[in-house]
């Protein structure tokens, strides 16, 4: 089966998703665990973290061992909107 | 009677394209997409179109007092509606649009033989075959991802690769039934593309940057 490219978009998604369905505990997720989930590199992770944070879309907690990231409400309604956008380019054949 | 009728299926157009234009903008806005920014010229373009001739005809016969409506309306209408479905296509990618193979060119180049006396023939023919190509990369992406809405999607373009044949086709029988027929067809073409943004849900969609 040929490999799926993934567009930056989808790749936010993809993070955002993991960080509201699939966060281990309360306090979010961290950066091991997203790079696991989300299949991405830790270079490309921390720059995205870092734009998602600034955006208000993902909150990030900071503990004694990691910082942990989760994400907001803000973040939950982008993700919905998101979804829809991307149902409405998938029935045209295209992704965004 | 035809008048209104003609008048009212272009405004009906111009609206169902100008909604799904703006749903593809705020998508547009919000994820910075530029597939979505392609589908938001797209459907601003058929909007404009429609809207064009739509609003030309009721700006010549109730502002200017025309008897005959000038032809040039319609054709510049087309054209930017032309514009419209390149850009649906170009989003498949252009690539295979100009087969390389001399069999293949063979066959496709006798497509763009036309009548040569009319520039709107020649806006139809470009628009018919634009849209056929969409139609058969949604078919091709439906065969894929098995979505419903793709398939309405196909079904739309085709439908509006139908409304082009027969507007062209009703060249042939200019004071037929057809060319209502044609735009008749278009806009339930417009209203099949239409079901992909129903089943969207819209809520929450108020952000202003991209990310």
């Amino acid at each position: 089966m040929a490999a799926t490219y993934r567009t930056h978009m989808s790749i936010i998604g993809d993070i955002l998703a993991t960080t509201r369905d699939e966060a281990p505990d309360e306090s979010g997720a961290n950066v091991t665990y997203l790079i696991r989930k989300a299949n991405v590199s830790y270079g490309r992770l921390s720059k995205i973290l870092e734009m998602l944070v600034q955006q208000g879309l993902i909150e990030q907690t900071t503990s004694e061992r990691a910082c942990k990231y989760r994400i907001s409400e803000r973040g939950r309604e982008f993700l919905q909107a998101y979804r829809g956008f991307r149902e409405f380019a998938e029935s045209f054949g295209l992704r965004i | 009677m035809e008048f209104a009728l003609e008048t009212a299926l272009n405004l009906l157009g111009f609206v169902v394209g100008l909604v799904l234009g703006i749903f593809a903008y705020i998508g547009f806005k919000n994820t910075g997409s530029p597939t979505l920014f392609r589908l938001n010229i797209a459907f601003f373009s058929i909007s404009i179109g429609f809207g064009v001739v739509g609003f030309g005809y009721l700006v010549e016969s109730f502002v200017l007092n025309y008897v005959k409506i000038d032809v040039w309306i319609q054709t510049l209408g087309l054209g930017i509606q032309t514009v419209g479905y390149f850009f649906i296509a170009f989003s498949h990618g252009i690539k295979s649009f100009f087969p390389k193979s001399r069999y293949f060119k063979s066959i496709t180049m006798p497509l763009f033989i036309i009548p040569g006396n009319s520039i709107e023939h020649i806006i139809r023919s470009i628009s018919f075959i634009l849209l056929v190509y969409g139609t058969i990369e949604t078919v091709m992406s439906y065969m894929e991802n098995r979505k419903t809405s793709t398939i309405f999607v196909a079904t739309g373009l085709g439908l509006l690769a139908l409304g082009e044949f027969l507007g062209w086709y009703s060249a042939v029988f200019p004071k037929s039934v057809l060319y209502f027929i044609s735009i008749s067809t278009k806009i339930a073409g417009l209203g099949a593309l239409f079901i992909p943004i129903s089943q969207a849900p819209l809520r929450g969609v108020r952000f202003g940057s991209n990310v």
